[in-house]
């Protein structure tokens, strides 16, 4: 069933939220436009600023307004240890846990060749020559437990033993086949304290 | 005409990626039905069991229906204890992976190249078979595609290899003898040891490393494999 062309055309764009399908795409669009225009007006501004300005924090690749993210900012990081995490939300999550105090990077997914993502596309490079600028003595290796996060962890521990970097994985305890953004903190945490060498 | 049901296949998942709102597509390699592309629905919720069972390197047995080129998931059981690979048997995993996604038509039944692919996972785990593992699937492969190896005479001439002698290989025509240094530069011992699955000697397994990365490449084309990238950074010091 159609809509006025408006009404359609707001179904439509709420449909690119994830796990939105078209039937909780059409509640939404009414809810908005029955009950909560100013919320929705404010949504409207909150996309457009945040899909305009958002990047990447320079050093570390997260999502950042500003060149540099507040983390790689902050002076109250421990700067020699380094985590390598696939998502931002991974940062979060790691963060959370309370139980590591050091910098991030982040390479906005992991190596899979089929959907042709190499270590250029993970901003490798980048990695390898903050590795070589010898600032970072530790590098964790807190990508997710799946295969392709195994296949880029040991990719990156190769990359950083050139440069004489000393290289952990964060410990199971996290099921295999398990991704980070969904484990609960007190898990994730105790894996980073548990972290083996790699 | 009714939709075709399949039940409790073995196979691997070669592939998964997100799909639609909430479902994943499955490429997976099973026992007679070769490469199958499946929907997998709801498994891309985040608690969703089947998730973290359709992954690569879990055995499975997989239900599915449909006739069209994407078919629907039914189920998924493990089939067997997982061993959790390590990072250099997860890297040669995902290359293997590739050969076959670019390699293998779907829906092309292989029994033979399933079984070469179980031995693959089961050697991947042992760090210090990985190469032998990885050539001894690629030359299962090309088999089972129709383009299997000629090891043991020259098509040409139907002359007998010569541990001795030193070959070149042409893709589409055998080996050929030349003089030392040309070509490949494949020594003829190589080539028997090759024919009859022997890799413990070291100029073996460099010769078939040659040979097979050429071979393929004819049957890759123009564009090369994303996992070659992955074995180039890690260059020189490990050889895969
Ligand atoms: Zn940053």
């Amino acid at each position: 069933m159609s809509f006025s062309p408006l009404i359609d055309r707001l179904i439509d764009a709420l449909r690119v939220l994830p796990g939105v399908g078209p039937r909780s795409a059409q509640r939404a669009a009414f809810h908005l436009l029955e009950r909560d225009r100013d919320g929705a007006r404010r949504l409207a501004e909150a996309l457009v600023l945040a899909m305009d300005k958002v990047g990447h924090c320079n050093q570390c690749r997260t999502l950042s307004e500003a060149a540099l993210c507040a983390l790689c900012n902050s002076d109250r990081r421990d700067r020699s240890v380094l985590c390598v995490v696939e998502n931002p939300t991974d940062v979060i999550a790691v963060d959370r846990g309370g139980a590591y105090n050091g910098l991030f990077f982040v390479l906005m997914g992991h190596l899979s060749p089929l959907d042709g993502i190499g270590p250029k596309e993970l901003g490798l490079d980048g990695l390898d020559a903050r590795l070589a600028e010898s600032e970072v003595k530790e590098l964790i290796l807190a990508t997710n437990p799946t295969v392709e996060g195994e296949a880029t962890a040991h990719y990156i521990a190769e990359m950083a033993r050139r440069h004489g970097v000393r290289v952990s994985r964060i410990a199971q305890g996290v099921p295999f086949g398990g991704e980070l953004e969904f484990i609960d903190a007190g898990t994730l945490s105790q894996a980073i304290a548990d972290r083996r060498a790699y | 005409m009714s939709a075709q049901r399949v039940d409790s296949q073995p196979a691997y998942v070669i592939h998964a990626r997100p799909y639609r709102e909430t479902s994943l597509l499955i490429e997976a390699l099973t026992l007679d039905h070769g490469r199958v592309g499946l929907v997998a629905r709801g498994a891309a919720r985040p608690k969703s069991a089947l998730r973290a069972l359709l992954q690569p390197f879990v055995p499975l047995h997989l239900s599915w229906q449909g006739n069209g080129e994407l078919k629907t998931l039914r189920s998924a059981e493990p089939a067997g204890m997982v061993r959790r690979p390590d990072g250099r048997a997860a890297l040669s995993g995902l290359y293997l992976n590739e050969l076959l996604q670019r390699l293998l038509p779907r829906d092309d039944g292989h029994p033979e190249l399933f079984s070469a692919y179980v031995d693959a996972m089961q050697g991947l785990i042992f760090p210090e078979s990985v190469e032998v593992c990885l050539r001894r699937f690629e030359m299962r492969l090309l088999d089972a595609l129709g383009y299997g190896l000629v090891l043991d005479h020259e098509p040409l001439n139907g002359e007998a290899i010569v541990p001795e002698a030193a070959y070149d290989y042409d893709p589409h025509g055998g080996p050929r003898r030349t003089s030392a240094g040309l070509g490949l530069n494949l020594r003829g011992a190589s080539l028997a040891n090759m024919a009859a699955n022997r890799f413990d000697d070291e100029t073996t397994r460099a010769d078939a490393k040659r040979l097979l990365r050429q071979v393929l490449r004819t049957h890759l084309g123009e564009r090369p494999l994303k996992s070659r990238e992955l074995f180039q950074g890690l260059a020189a010091r490990k050889q895969v």
